[in-house]
């Protein structure tokens, strides 16, 4: 938890409670300051925004493609990289904690 | 509360957020004037056919809405009537109380983009709501489009309005499953929508403690295909899964729908929506749920193996995202939150889900619609959440207003 939430430390609530009502960024923009420059990491959600970088100079020629970033209920994960990342040991054991069966020993229940 | 139809509608450009904001309209009985709606598109301009469709439903469970086009369907004026629901006289009295709603052929979201959205509205419905999806473009699938799966919104939705109050006579009946058809488009599935607890107002909902993930409950559904595809995808799944929680995936297979081929003799039928798919729901020990949703591409060449791990890293995902509500569900309960008594409700949410897009115009198009803003506080308890406080607006059931 440490290692994840560490890196989220910048991102402060109030900032976002601020920059939230703000009309004039969208919500991509308040999104990226919000993070600041910590684009490093390359989350699922830059990666969003930088299709939709993309889409904004490719409208004019590949609608049909751009018609995929509409109101995403899931948003697109490249499971390649979420497969490594839930794969690692030290994230797993972070996120045991979020379970019940947190004091059991890993496949107990098999 | 409907104020009076002479105020001028409120403006808001671009296809995005547009069910939220038709639900937002209907439940504020704001008029709204939506325009800019894809018109840079030169091969696609205007509504998207299951855009049109979603309108077409609104009518159909109104009285009083006035839609207008604009000649390309690039502009939309919406002027909502009263949420009648199944009411008598309505056209519902011809099938028995029950409104059929079809989806046409063209339609490439889940039928899941529909009945979320229609979720919001039906406590706020005048009569019960009791509505059948039929037509070839019903998908119950998770779909490419990013909508996730019938079963999702029956069993990680749908209990999200027990917390509300709102439990009684709550039905979503699969009578026929569907994958997404050829190049993402139709389906030919079949879903009965029974909303049967109408509410004046939904209570106020302090949601501050997530608990732990106890348990996971899943569905592995396979349409057209062999079963053997379901054991895989499970099996996959459960490799993930088990070493964190009791998992146990059910195992639905049935036949693909038929529907009237366009090509070829009349008469002839051929199969649609062929495919598979799981979606994993995690419910924590305070009642918190968290999904996923994978299904085959219509494509195809996916092994089964790989759709049931993917899925379960995205259930992994979304647990490590946190809060009390997935991003999935945050739509549904801070609406709802939205529309309750004029007091303040908390709901604690992931960092994450809190700072993304759709939350984030959800909170502008609310203040839009007349809600007071959101106040965001960190959480205490240390795990990175933020506190959302939400103000209702006491809108609330005009249909069932007494005095």
């Amino acid at each position: 938890a440490q290692k994840m939430h560490g890196r989220r430390r910048p991102y402060r609530t109030a900032e976002l409670a601020r920059l939230m009502y703000d009309e004039s960024l969208t919500p991509a923009q308040i999104l990226r300051r919000w993070r600041g420059d910590q684009n490093a990491g390359a989350t699922d959600m830059d990666e969003e925004n930088e299709a939709e970088e993309d889409e904004f100079f490719r409208k004019a020629k590949d609608d049909t493609a751009s018609d995929d970033y509409e109101d995403r209920a899931i948003p697109q994960y490249d499971y390649r990289v979420l497969e490594r990342k839930w794969t690692e040991e030290e994230n797993l054991e972070d996120l045991r904690q979020r379970f019940a069966s947190a004091n059991l020993s890993s496949g107990a229940n098999a | 509360m409907p104020e009076p139809s002479s105020t001028s509608p409120l403006r808001f450009t671009g296809h995005k957020y547009l069910t939220q904001r038709l639900v937002l309209s209907t439940l504020t009985g704001r008029p709204i004037r939506i325009s800019g709606i894809r018109s840079s598109s030169p091969t696609q301009p205007g509504l998207a056919p299951h855009e049109v469709s979603f309108l077409r439903l609104l009518d159909t469970i109104t009285n009083g809405t006035i839609i207008e086009f604009s000649y390309t369907g690039t502009t939309v004026v919406y002027k909502p009537g009263l949420i009648t629901g199944s009411a008598a006289g309505y056209g519902a009295a011809s099938h028995g109380g029950v409104l059929r709603h079809e989806l046409p052929k063209e339609c490439n979201r889940g039928i899941s983009w529909f009945l979320i959205p229609l979720c919001m509205l039906a406590p706020f419905s005048k009569q019960q709501l009791n509505i059948v999806f039929t037509g070839p473009g019903v998908i119950t699938s998770a779909t490419q489009t990013g909508d996730v799966s019938v079963d999702t919104v029956r069993t990680a939705i749908l209990p999200l309005y027990t917390q509300f109050g709102i439990q009684n006579n709550i039905e979503l009946r699969i009578l026929r499953r569907s994958c997404s058809g050829p190049g993402g488009r139709g389906g030919g599935g079949e879903v009965q929508l029974v909303f049967g607890h109408q509410v004046r107002l939904p209570k106020t909902l302090h949601l501050l403690n997530a608990g732990r993930v106890k348990k996971v409950r899943g569905v592995a559904y396979a349409t057209g295909v062999a079963a053997s595809n379901n054991a895989r995808m499970i099996e996959a799944a459960r490799g993930v899964l088990n070493q964190f929680a009791d998992t146990y995936i059910f195992s639905d297979v049935s036949s693909a729908p038929l529907l009237p081929s366009e090509k070829g003799p009349p008469g002839v039928k051929r199969k649609v929506g062929i495919g598979f798919g799981i979606s994993l729901v995690a419910e924590s020990s305070t009642g918190a749920v968290y999904s996923a949703d994978v299904a085959s591409p219509p494509s195809g060449g996916e092994p089964p193996e790989d759709i049931g791990r993917q899925c379960a890293y995205q259930l992994l995902e979304v647990i490590s995202k946190g809060g009390c509500v997935s991003s999935i569900g945050a739509n549904t309960v801070l609406t709802l939150m939205a529309m309750g008594s004029e007091d303040v409700g908390r709901l604690q949410l992931g960092r994450d889900v809190v700072g993304s897009e759709d939350i984030l115009m959800l909170g502008r198009d609310l203040r839009g619609f007349g809600a007071s803003g959101w106040g965001l506080r960190d959480a205490d308890d240390g795990e990175g959440d933020i506190v959302v406080s939400v103000v209702g607006r006491g809108v609330g059931n005009v249909g069932r207003k007494i005095a």
